[in-house]
């Protein structure tokens, strides 16, 4: 027998915890899909299959993704090159407002959109009446094109910050050496630079089509006025009376499977990636000069920031403080009846952002430290099959909050665990959903502490949990803080979840503002909307501190 | 009184990799033997298994009368009282320079607060780095955490000391120094150690003794003359310093023969008839003018090949008449002979060593 030391029963208990919370939903959501009133059966499968309604909302969300994953890419990639390589004004300024994009919830933003370009009463169309004369709107955001335009807006942030991170990292000396050969400025950029980070824009691609395909607010709010259906809002159709709850499992499948097809994808691009022009110290990087390009350049910065953030922000910002938001704002127009309405009058709001912010604070506790601890097993390889850790940990990404959901509902509406009713089953929601990003997040943690400071400290005498709490964890602090705000930030704003397992008494807040567009209760939404922003900000601005402080960057 | 260490027959695999193969090596009560050999034949494995972070798959790890590592049982670091510097040093970056020292001191419950304080004070003087208590890691320099990596280890008094090639991140003259600075401890502490390296002259200045492994084998083991002279395979002779192989058939006891060249050895019970690896160090042969004749049985007419000036010495490429193989000399800088020379090489028996392998 090998003597067991104290350690063991901790490494159990949070690798068994992950088992469970990841293996328990897929394995009801599989076994329900396949299941008939005698034995296994693909029913199910065969009335999605034969389901008209069905096949039109799965080639809309094909369509949908697919352009999305274009258009994220001809915004986020030119922007990311703009910013890194080129010596375009204002860049700092302009890579801060695409992180203003990145953590703007994306239903928060299709709202707002309903609010500038919907046809009738959109503040866009009603200037382009104003101007022109005309009577027919200029845009209409309930179309297709709408849709794909918004999702787009804040979904290109991912391909900018892939291809920006590339970037970085392709020396100039390669650039130079195309540019010794006679090869012109352009000319540099498309037939060395553009090659090198092919692989990120891909990749880029399939992360944007990812975000569309599992993403249920913007498609309910843009799609579902329009009259057509994505898979998402299907699903979410189909949890209304009576529920259809093997069927939904039997359509969650697809999305399930395509989804994680399309990552197996995209990790072989970055494991094949040509990291021999790119990875390494590499020499120096210059800017390269825009000259007269500047203009075009900086217009299409100006129209990219505008419609992500300018707008958006401006169009909540008056209706939060104007009695209605389509009218100018004049003193007449000016109001705080939204926010007393919203936090005093409005039943749902204050329990929703109790709820939220319990669900926020203790998903982000308990998620941070079961990643902690987790990405620890996995690195210390401290128990068998430590393989496995973190690709259980980090395959939710592969599961779309909606399947997630539907996952969810059929494994915790019944023994050994009720918890649908309660805020627990959206506290097992969120945790299974952030656990990727505390994981990645605490895995770079460990991988930045060497083993050795560990083992330095149990041959002096240190146990293994004693050496974890006084060497490692204040050595993973800021890192394990870090994975904290991204859980807290990831849960306050998560709706296609939530839109799911939510009932009257634990609503959260991203509901109620979903239930306030139900209600065209504008005013209330751009309050609360902004109530939510401001939470992420300050949680933002604390991780900065926190950073700043850190003491890590000391050594060596 | 300070434990021994005794390994036997340790094995070790990676997966399918054989890092250790059945290894057995006893370090007397105070020694400090060195693990010497090239990256990858086991030295490092061997002195975590020592340490009690691996477990192996065959074979015991005694300290003293203390059987601390079988593959049944292993006892954990923290319970062996040893202490280990690492390459890295492995300094805690969140501590002062006191507080890393005193950290293995905390489990010493006999120890009063005061007598902890005393003990830092006392190493933190003895390792010179008196007056930087308060600093952390980060704001000293290589050699400066290096001394701080040895006073968190001898602090604690361990039975065991274990160094995992504490010198190689130290730029060249340190390192010199560092040898002296190490070997000075160990003779004013008298700590059984175990000490792992590639530097063969590192290992010969430091070591009482040194193992060299060859592919998770003990080569051999011995005193620094010993290895030297008297390496007992190809793999150490051409391993501890520079030496000339010679592929040769014993035709007596103590003769060897290539073609027509007759070579005395050191070795006197050869077997005739059989295939024999000469190994002759390049200083131990003499190069002089004129004919062999004068110069006893053990000297050959050759011609000079090669000559490169090194400042202190010569390095000669010659060949034996009738010979194929060219032999390396290296020889003081007068007589000075160019390429093209007829000369005598002249060579000791004794110090022509016949290796078993």
């Amino acid at each position: 027998m090998r003597r067991l030391d104290a350690s063991v029963p901790v490494w159990g208990l949070a690798t068994l915890t992950l088992v469970l919370l990841m293996g328990l939903p897929l394995v009801w959501l599989v076994t329900l899909s396949v299941s008939g009133e005698h034995g296994v059966s693909l029913q199910h499968y065969v009335a999605a299959v034969r389901d008209l309604p069905l096949r039109r909302a799965l080639w809309n969300t094909l369509v949908m993704a697919f352009w999305t994953g274009v258009v994220s890419v001809a915004i986020g990639a030119p922007l990311a090159w703009l910013t890194a390589r080129t010596d375009l004004p204002g860049r700092r300024l302009l890579r801060a407002l695409v992180m203003a994009s990145f953590v703007t919830p994306p239903f928060l933003g299709a709202v707002a959109w309903v609010m500038l370009a919907g046809p009738n009463a959109g503040a866009l169309n009603k200037l382009w009446r104003a101007v022109t004369g005309a009577d027919t709107p200029a845009v209409n955001i309930f179309t297709m094109t709408g849709l794909v335009f918004v999702v787009a807006l804040y979904t290109f942030p991912y391909v900018y910050v892939m291809i920006g991170n590339t970037l970085e990292l392709i020396a100039s000396d390669v650039e130079d050496a195309a540019a010794m050969l006679g090869a012109g400025r352009f000319t540099v950029a498309r037939t060395v630079t553009l090659p090198l980070v092919a692989p990120a824009i891909l990749s880029g691609y399939i992360v944007s089509v990812l975000q569309a395909l599992a993403l249920f607010g913007s498609p309910a709010i843009l799609a579902l006025p329009a009259g057509f259906h994505t898979l998402t809002t299907q699903v979410w159709g189909m949890f209304h009376y009576p529920p259809r709850v093997e069927m939904a499992a039997a359509v969650a499948m697809p999305l399930l499977v395509t989804t994680a097809l399309l990552l197996t994808l995209q990790r072989r691009l970055l494991g094949r990636r040509g990291y021999v022009a790119v990875g390494g110290k590499g020499g120096a990087r210059r800017r390269i000069p825009l000259g007269a390009w500047r203009y075009p350049a900086v217009v299409f910065c100006l129209l990219v920031v505008a419609s992500a953030v300018f707008l958006p922000y401006g169009i909540l910002a008056k209706a939060a403080f104007s009695r209605a938001w389509a009218q100018p704002l004049t003193w007449d127009n000016l109001t705080l009846r939204h926010w007393t309405f919203t936090f005093f009058e409005y039943s749902a709001t204050q329990s929703a952002i109790v709820n939220t912010l319990e669900l926020g604070v203790l998903t982000a506790s308990v998620g941070a430290a079961l990643a902690a601890l987790l990405a620890y097993i996995a690195r210390r390889r401290a128990v068998v099959g430590h393989q496995l850790v973190g690709f259980l940990a980090l395959s939710p990404i592969a599961i779309p909050g909606v399947v997630l959901a539907v996952a969810l509902f059929i494994a915790y509406t019944r023994p050994p665990l009720i918890l649908y009713g309660t805020l627990w089953i959206l506290f097992v929601a969120y945790v299974t959903k952030e656990m990727p990003v505390g994981y990645a997040q605490s895995d770079a943690t460990f991988r930045a502490i060497p083993a050795e400071l560990e083992e330095a400290g149990r041959i002096l005498g240190a146990g293994r949990l004693r050496v974890l709490g006084e060497i490692t964890a204040p050595l993973a602090r800021s890192g394990v803080i870090a994975a904290w705000c991204f859980i807290f930030i990831g849960v306050i704003r998560e709706l296609s979840a939530s839109i799911i397992l939510f009932t009257p008494d634990t609503k959260v807040m991203s509901v109620v503002i979903f239930d306030l567009k139900e209600e065209g209760q504008f005013g209330a939404i751009a309050v609360l909307g902004l109530f939510m922003i401001a939470m992420t900000l300050v949680v933002v601005v604390a991780m900065e501190r926190v950073f700043g402080r850190d003491f890590m960057g000391g050594r060596e | 009184m300070a434990a021994g260490i005794r390994l036997v027959g340790l094995t070790k695999r990676y997966g399918d990799v054989g890092a250790l193969d059945a290894l057995s090596l006893d370090v007397a009560p105070g020694e400090l033997v060195s693990l010497l050999g090239p990256s990858g034949c086991g030295k490092t494995t061997t002195l975590r298994l020592v340490a009690g972070f691996l477990t192996p798959e065959a074979g015991e790890i005694w300290v003293g009368e203390r059987r601390v590592s079988s593959p049944d049982a292993v006892v954990p670091p923290e319970r062996r009282r040893m202490a280990m510097i690492f390459q890295s040093y492995a300094l805690w970056p969140h501590l002062t320079v006191a507080q890393n020292v005193a950290y293995g001191l905390r489990f010493k419950a006999e120890l009063s607060r005061a007598d902890r304080a005393r003990k830092v004070a006392d190493m933190l003087k003895a390792v010179q780095l008196a007056g930087l208590e308060a600093r952390y890691p980060g704001e000293l320099s290589g050699g400066q955490q290096q001394r701080v990596a040895v006073a968190r280890a001898l602090v604690v008094e361990p039975e065991i000391l274990l160094l995992d090639e504490p010198l190689s991140n130290l730029d060249a003259n340190l390192r010199e120094e560092m040898r002296f600075e190490i070997r000075r401890l160990h003779e004013a502490f008298g700590i059984t150690t175990l000490y792992v390296t590639h530097d063969q002259a590192e290992a010969m200045v430091i070591s009482d003794r040194v193992a060299v492994l060859e592919q998770g084998r003990l080569a051999q083991v011995g005193a620094p003359e010993d290895l030297f002279r008297r390496p007992q395979s190809r793999f150490v002779a051409e391993f501890i310093g520079k030496t000339n192989i010679v592929e040769a058939t014993a035709i007596t006891a103590d003769t060897v023969a290539r073609g027509a060249w007759r070579l005395r050895v050191g070795d006197k019970d050869l077997t005739p008839g059989s295939p024999v690896l000469i190994s002759v160090r390049p200083h131990e042969i003499r190069i002089v003018a004129g004919h062999p004749g004068a110069h006893g049985d053990n000297a050959f007419a050759a011609t000079v090949r090669r000559a490169s000036y090194l400042g202190t010495a010569v390095d000669y490429q010659v060949t034996v008449e009738g010979v194929d193989v060219p032999l390396r000399v290296t020889a003081p800088v007068a007589p000075r002979f160019a390429a093209g020379d007829a000369v005598t090489l002249a060579v000791d028996p004794a110090a022509c060593v016949a290796l078993r392998r």
